[in-house]
C-alpha cells in the first residue's frame, strides 16, 4: 500500500495523470449512478430509458478516446451498439468494485480498440520480418546507425543480437519484432493462431532472458543504455 | 527491415527495465477499471491495482487501452459535472 496510479508510463499518460478529481465531483458524479444494473434488468420504460443514457454516455465516450487511433471515429455509434450487447450480456459480472459507468466504458473501450487494430492491420502479415527462406528474424541494426557507433557501442549491439539468436526462440523474435514496429500484442497474436496473453508471455520473458543475458556478459544497464543514447 | 536508432532505444530500454510482471492481459482488464478510478481520485493502491500499474507499465496494448479508457471517462466525467455544476480540477 502507499503507492499511488499516479505514475508516468508515456507523455500522453502523465497528462491525464496529472489531473485528478476533487471530492466533490466524485460525489457528485456518483449520485449519477443510481443502480444501473437494476434500471437495464428492470421492466420498461426505465429499461429503455437507462439503455439510451448509457449509449449516449458511451458514444460520447468513444467519439473522443478513439479520435485519434487508427483513423478515426467515425464508427463510435456502432460499437457502442455492439458493446451494449456485451455489457447486457456481461451484467452478472459486474462484481460493484469501480463505478457501472467506468466498468461499461472499460469494456467498450476495448471493444472499440480491438476492432480498430483489426482493420487498420488487416492486409499485413508477420512475414515481412523474416529473411527469404522464413526463418531468420531480422534484428540488425541500420547501417547509419552501426556507423555513428563507438566501439563499445558496437559492442553492446553485437551483443544483443547474439544473444537474440543464441536465447529467444523464433516465436520470441517474431513477437519481439513486430512490438517494436509498433503492432499490438493482439494483432500479433491473431497474426501467429496464439492468442494475447500467450504472445505477452513470449515478450515478457524474451526481455528477461536478454536482460539477465547482458548481466551475464558484464554489460550494466547504463553501459547498455548508452549505447544508443 | 534493419532497425532504426529509435527502435534499438527502444529494445534496450525494455530489456534493461524489464520487471516480473505478476499479471497476463486478460487479468489486467479484471482490474483496469478499479485502477482507473483510483488514478482519477489520486486513491493510493492495493497491492492488486499496483500488479495492474506493473503491467501497464510493461504492455503497450493494454496501456494504449487504458489511455483510451481514461480519456473516455475524463469526457463523461467532465460532461456529468458540467451538468451537476462541479468541476475537475488540476492537481
Amino acid at each position: 500500500m502507499g503507492a499511488t496510479a499516479a505514475f508516468s508510463l508515456t507523455p500522453g499518460l502523465s497528462t491525464i495523470a496529472s489531473r485528478r478529481l476533487d471530492t466533490h465531483t466524485v460525489m457528485a458524479a456518483n449520485v449519477s449512478e443510481v443502480d444501473w444494473v437494476s434500471r437495464l434488468r428492470g421492466p420498461e420504460p426505465e429499461r429503455s430509458q437507462a439503455l439510451a443514457e448509457l449509449q449516449d454516455l458511451l458514444v460520447r465516450g468513444l467519439s473522443k478516446s478513439m479520435a485519434n487511433r487508427y483513423g478515426g471515429n467515425a464508427f463510435a455509434e456502432d460499437i457502442a451498439q455492439d458493446a451494449l450487447i456485451k455489457i447486457l450480456a456481461a451484467l452478472d459480472q459486474f462484481e460493484n468494485r469501480s463505478r457501472f459507468t467506468t466498468w461499461a466504458m472499460t469494456i467498450a473501450t476495448r471493444l472499440a480498440i480491438s476492432e480498430l487494430r483489426r482493420k487498420h492491420y488487416q492486409d499485413v502479415s508477420l512475414d515481412r520480418f523474416t529473411n527469404a527462406d522464413g526463418h531468420q528474424v531480422d534484428f540488425a541494426a541500420r547501417e547509419d546507425v552501426l556507423a555513428q557507433a563507438s566501439a563499445e557501442k558496437a559492442e553492446v549491439l553485437t551483443t544483443l543480437q547474439d544473444m537474440i539468436e543464441a536465447k529467444l526462440t523464433t516465436k520470441q523474435q517474431l513477437a519481439v519484432r513486430a512490438l517494436l514496429e509498433g503492432w499490438p500484442v493482439e494483432v500479433i497474436a491473431k497474426r501467429m493462431d496464439s492468442n494475447r496473453n500467450a504472445v505477452y508471455k513470449l515478450i515478457h520473458d524474451a526481455r528477461q532472458q536478454l536482460k539477465v543475458g547482458f548481466e551475464e556478459a558484464g554489460f550494466p544497464a547504463h553501459d547498455v543504455l548508452a549505447a544508443i543514447s | 527491415m534493419s532497425l532504426s536508432k529509435d527502435q534499438l532505444r527502444s529494445l534496450l530500454t525494455q530489456v534493461v527495465c524489464a520487471q516480473q510482471d505478476p499479471l497476463d492481459c486478460d487479468r489486467c482488464y479484471e482490474h483496469v477499471a478499479e485502477f482507473a478510478e483510483a488514478e482519477l481520485t489520486g486513491k493510493p493502491l492495493c497491492e492488486a491495482l499496483q500488479a495492474v500499474q506493473t503491467h501497464l507499465q510493461s504492455c503497450p496494448c493494454c496501456r494504449d487501452e487504458y489511455q483510451a479508457l481514461m480519456e473516455g471517462l475524463r469526457e463523461v466525467l467532465q460532461n456529468e459535472c458540467n451538468d451537476s455544476g462541479s468541476g475537475i480540477v488540476d492537481a
